[in-house]
């Protein structure tokens, strides 16, 4: 039969099953198809046209050969089509396959800074006892830093020594303590007090001594005081809060202590310790083995700091407790250097205060 | 303070009997910790944290009497019987009231040295004998009694000597060889060529005591505690004479001292005594305290007896007599720091032990007060930005000149927030700005090896102004480095400008603030707090309602100019749709690719449909239809 074809079209047909069995996905496929039994142009095609001019009696042959040759193709390429179909359904049920092992994508994560979020667990801590937060500037008067709080004229915070003073504004100062926003609050309340029938509140912020910078000193840090202002207050009441707030702070099971000491704003004055939270009093680095640990100072407000507020101390009195965030931060974290707290390196941070 | 053990022991005999941790047990429940304990010169010694008021406690006899009164032991009595006082045989001037009282005593010295054990003693407390009897003498004195005295070379002075206000100008070498320039306001010992110390604190190189001295002056006064101090802080000069005096020394000791002193040269350095006198008499005794009982229960925390304040009270040296519901105290010579009721009702509560106040809560008077919207909103900030990734530093307020006008605001001079007495120049200003010191965290950061730097901080910056720094809390942010990249699904990228601004509006800020480059590929900006967006005020937000119908999602492929406006494009298609059922419009994917005709980009933009019924195809067909010809009117088109 082949002497009825071309030879260009017998060549073809022994190139097809190679061609054929080459094409590796259903563009290729397509692309064969095209060339074989495509409408114009293809191999089959082309022997249409020579159907058209070739002798009569040869006419009936060759067709039957040209016939053949394009049933030949044809259905080779539906094989090879329905393989390569079943193929990429293959390959997409494989990739519809999601491995569970892969890493998810995680968002980003930040973080609070460890110094922040110790004086807002503070102010957690102390919103139940219906105490508030009271702010007030960090560029203060020396009324405000010293005077109101029976700080002496010859007191050794007061002199420049210890204290940053503004140039062009030599009676402003930066607070050595966040006690000017007692003072400011005092004086603010005092008309109001005795309707109000007292007042309580936090005053956490920044404070400023003129301290030089190394692991545990830091010209710039921050203080949380506490102040409670009513009737009849007294050490018992001082006790009390501080056991609860403590507690909740470091635990259930932990004990205060109390131990004289002097501030110039209180009297009486004390030092607090806790039972060391790290090793539960059994003596540590951090309590130096002694099972305590110094948190904060507190004591009566002195009745100068109430009657320079004008307030009574005869008819009104309460206590006032302050202690160094970065200390306490220092101490519950074992971070061993006060300036990682102001580095800011995300390392630091991230390992110090995810999200509650 | 160091305390030698068995120097307390010769003043207090019961202490002898306790166990080093209970003597540091006890002294702490009075209010002097121990900060550590030393074995020197085959002794115990004591390292005590005294309180800056209690000036009484500054000696072995001091600390004596705490322990004393806290165990009810008695004290050992002070051993040697008075001198004798006589004429005086050199004339002394008291002519300040800043000294009332002058004991003196005049001796010639004998042959002799300091004892082995005093200089012992003195080793123990880090304090060098020198080998002068007169001169160790009076340092042993110091740290046993408490009350500081001074030994002039008597040969030494000339004429009569005055206790006088120094002349100002005048010049004073004192013992640690430094040449002074007093001021008027300084209280000196003077003799007729001038002064020869400053009183309380230092005496001269001039009258000094060496080995060839072979008579002394003996001083033993008492000074005003605020004269010393000032004295004191105006030449930096701080002794142990003037924290003594500075803190208030008994004055009913400067005789004593004295005696102690004379007997002491007598046994060490066979001296004997020409004459000894005293000039003026003692201050004023300040007049009784009254403490209401009210006073000792409130500051007990309980009622206590009457009888329990009085009894400790007189156990700590104070005279008191009883009115009905009030102790009538007078506190003894030696507590300058006894001085209202409430300094009383604390020494009661300080022998009895803190460790007995009741623990109560407070009664609560009314419902606690709202925290503050601002502070509230600070937090509320700060967890967002958390939340967002981000993490919050806390910087210095104070930074260079430099640093601060790379960012501050015109307007705001830094003289205005200038300090007088910087650490350093580097920290000098109350920043204006907090994008430097958050740029310098960044780099440090990046320094470290950081891929991706989120950094925000919420801090006062300051304003100058002519009442002063004018305060507002800020909120500053950084965002730099490369985004994504450490996951499959996110490819990495660096951070762009426009990254700042998406947050600004993740904040719900109306106006975008002005997005600062702070170096390659860090981006800032900054706002007062106030700017933001209140939060917190309500505890259950207001409804809004929405619809339960399902909503559409159409996507429009547009080819655009690549100097296209977003904001011009969407707006232009938010105008032509229906404001109530459109929910969203965005631009879900761009695409720049060479295929793409020249100058042009991809969008993708998706438009989503919501009512209050059930949308037909063709109305959202149609509201496409009329997104698109406004896309095109700008000169979009629809991609093929």
């Amino acid at each position: 039969m082949d002497h009825l074809l071309p030879t260009e079209i017998i060549e073809a047909g022994r190139a097809f099953p190679e061609a054929l069995a080459a094409c590796g996905d259903l563009d290729a496929l397509l692309r064969l198809k095209g060339a074989y039994v495509g409408r114009d142009g293809s191999h089959a095609a082309r022997l249409m046209e020579l159907l058209k001019t070739a002798p009569k009696e040869q006419k009936r042959d060759l067709g039957a050969a040209i016939n053949g040759l394009k049933q030949q193709w044809e259905e080779g390429l539906k094989v090879r089509q329905a393989e390569l179909e079943a193929a990429k359904k293959h390959l997409n049920a494989l990739a519809d396959r999601w491995d569970p092992s892969l890493p998810p994508p995680v968002p980003a994560r930040g973080a609070l800074h460890p110094l922040n979020r110790l004086m807002d667990r503070l102010v957690e801590v102390f919103r139940p006892l219906g105490f508030h937060v009271e702010e007030g500037p960090e560029v203060e008067t020396e009324a405000h830093n010293f005077d109101g709080l029976n700080i002496p004229e010859d007191h050794p915070a007061k002199a420049s020594s210890d204290t940053f003073y503004l140039a062009a504004h030599p009676a402003l100062l930066l607070r050595t303590h966040t006690s000017p926003v007692q003072v400011r609050t005092l004086l603010r309340v005092a008309p109001q007090l005795a309707a109000g029938g007292g007042i309580r509140f936090l005053a956490p912020g920044r404070v400023y001594r003129k301290d030089e910078i190394d692991p545990t000193h830091s010209p710039m840090f921050h203080q949380v005081e506490g102040m409670l202002v009513g009737r009849g207050i007294g050490m018992q009441h001082l006790k009390g809060t501080l056991e609860y707030a403590l507690r909740a702070l470091f635990g259930p099971h932990t004990e205060i202590r109390l131990r004289p000491s002097y501030f110039p704003f209180v009297e009486p004055g004390c030092e607090v310790d806790v039972s060391c939270p790290l090793c539960e009093a059994k003596g540590c680095r951090v309590c130096k083995g002694s099972g305590w640990v110094e948190i904060l100072g507190a004591g009566l407000i002195h009745p100068n700091v109430l009657r320079y507020a004008g307030i009574d101390p005869a008819e009104w009195s309460g206590w006032a407790f302050g202690m160094g965030v970065e200390r306490m931060a220092m101490m519950l974290s074992q971070t061993p250097d006060l300036r990682l707290f102001f580095e800011n390196d995300q390392r630091f941070l991230n390992t110090m205060g995810g999200l509650d | 303070m160091w305390i030698e053990r068995k120097a307390l022991a010769a003043e207090i005999p019961a202490a002898a009997a306790l166990e080093t941790r209970q003597l540091c047990e006890l002294l702490a429940a009075l209010g002097f910790p121990v900060d550590g304990v030393a074995a020197r010169e085959g002794a115990e010694v004591l390292d005590v944290d005294i309180t800056a008021n209690r000036g009484d406690a500054m000696s072995h006899r001091g600390m004596a009497r705490e322990v004393a009164a806290k165990l009810q032991q008695p004290l050992a009595p002070l051993a040697p019987p008075p001198v004798t006082e006589g004429a005086p045989r050199v004339q002394v001037r008291l002519e300040s009231p800043a000294c009332p009282l002058y004991a003196t005593a005049l001796l010639s010295l004998g042959e002799g040295t300091t004892p082995l054990e005093t200089q012992a003693f003195l080793r123990a407390l880090e304090a060098s004998p020198k080998h002068l009897p007169a001169v160790d003498a009076s340092n042993d004195l110091l740290h046993r009694y408490g009350h500081p005295t001074h030994a002039f070379d008597a040969d030494r002075i000339r004429g009569a000597v005055s206790i006088r206000q120094a002349k100002a100008g005048e010049a004073l070498v004192t013992l640690d060889g430094v040449a002074r320039t007093l001021a008027a306001e300084d209280l000196v010992i003077a003799d007729e060529a001038g002064p020869i110390a400053l009183a309380g604190v230092m005496g001269g190189e001039g009258t000094k005591v060496t080995e060839s001295t072979r008579r002394v002056l003996l001083e033993s006064a008492w000074f005003e505690p605020k004269s010393v101090k000032a004295t004191a802080r105006r030449h930096s000069l701080h002794t142990d004479a003037s924290h003594r005096f500075g803190r208030g020394a008994d004055p009913a000791m400067a005789a004593v001292a004295r005696d102690l002193l004379v007997h002491r040269l007598q046994s060490w350095a066979g001296a004997t005594l020409e004459g000894a006198w005293t000039v003026g008499g003692l201050p004023p005794v300040p007049a009784p305290v009254s403490v209401p009982e009210t006073l000792l229960t409130r500051v007990a925390g309980e009622a206590r007896p009457l009888a329990e304040g009085v009894e400790a009270l007189r156990r700590l040296g104070c005279a008191v007599e009883t009115q009905p519901g009030t102790l009538v105290v007078q506190p003894p010579s030696w507590r300058h720091d006894l001085a209202i009721p409430e300094d009383l009702a604390e020494e009661v509560l300080r022998l009895r032990g803190y460790e007995h106040i009741p623990s109560v809560l407070p009664p609560l008077e009314g419902p606690p007060l709202p925290l503050a919207a601002e502070y509230l909103q600070r937090q509320a900030v700060a967890r967002r930005l958390a939340h967002l990734g981000f993490h919050q530093t806390v910087t210095y307020g104070f930074i260079s000149p430099d640093a601060d006008a790379a960012f501050a605001v015109a307007g705001n001079p830094a003289e205005g927030r200038t300090l007088l007495n910087p650490l350093g120049q580097e920290y000098s200003v109350m920043r204006g700005t907090l994008l430097s010191s958050l740029r310098s965290a960044a780099e440090q950061n990046l320094r470290q090896g950081a891929r991706e730097i989120r950094l925000f901080e919420l801090a006062p910056t300051y304003t100058s102004g002519p009442q002063g720094p004018a305060e507002q809390f800020t909120l500053g942010l950084v965002w730099g480095g490369t985004l994504g990249g450490e996951d499959y699904l996110n490819p990495a990228r660096p951070v762009r400008e426009a990254d700042l601004s998406g947050m600004a509006r993740d904040l719900g800020l109306a106006r975008l603030p002005e997005v600062r480059a702070l170096g390659e590929g860090l981006f800032g900006f900054e706002l007062p707090v106030a700017d933001l967006p209140q939060a917190g005020a309500r505890i259950i937000p207001t409804f809004r309602a929405f619809s339960r119908f399902p909503s559409v999602e159409r996507d429009l492929s547009l080819l655009v100019d690549l100097g296209q406006s977003h904001e011009t494009l969407t707006a232009a298609m938010r105008a032509v749709l229906p404001a109530g059922i459109l929910q969203d419009l965005r631009c879900v994917d761009v695409f720049r690719h060479k295929s793409l005709p020249e100058g042009s980009q991809a969008w993708l933009m998706r438009l989503r449909f919501q009512a209050d019924r059930t949308l037909v195809g063709d109305e959202v067909d149609g509201w496409v239809a009329s997104a698109l010809a406004a896309a095109e009117a700008l000169g979009a088109k629809l991609r093929a």
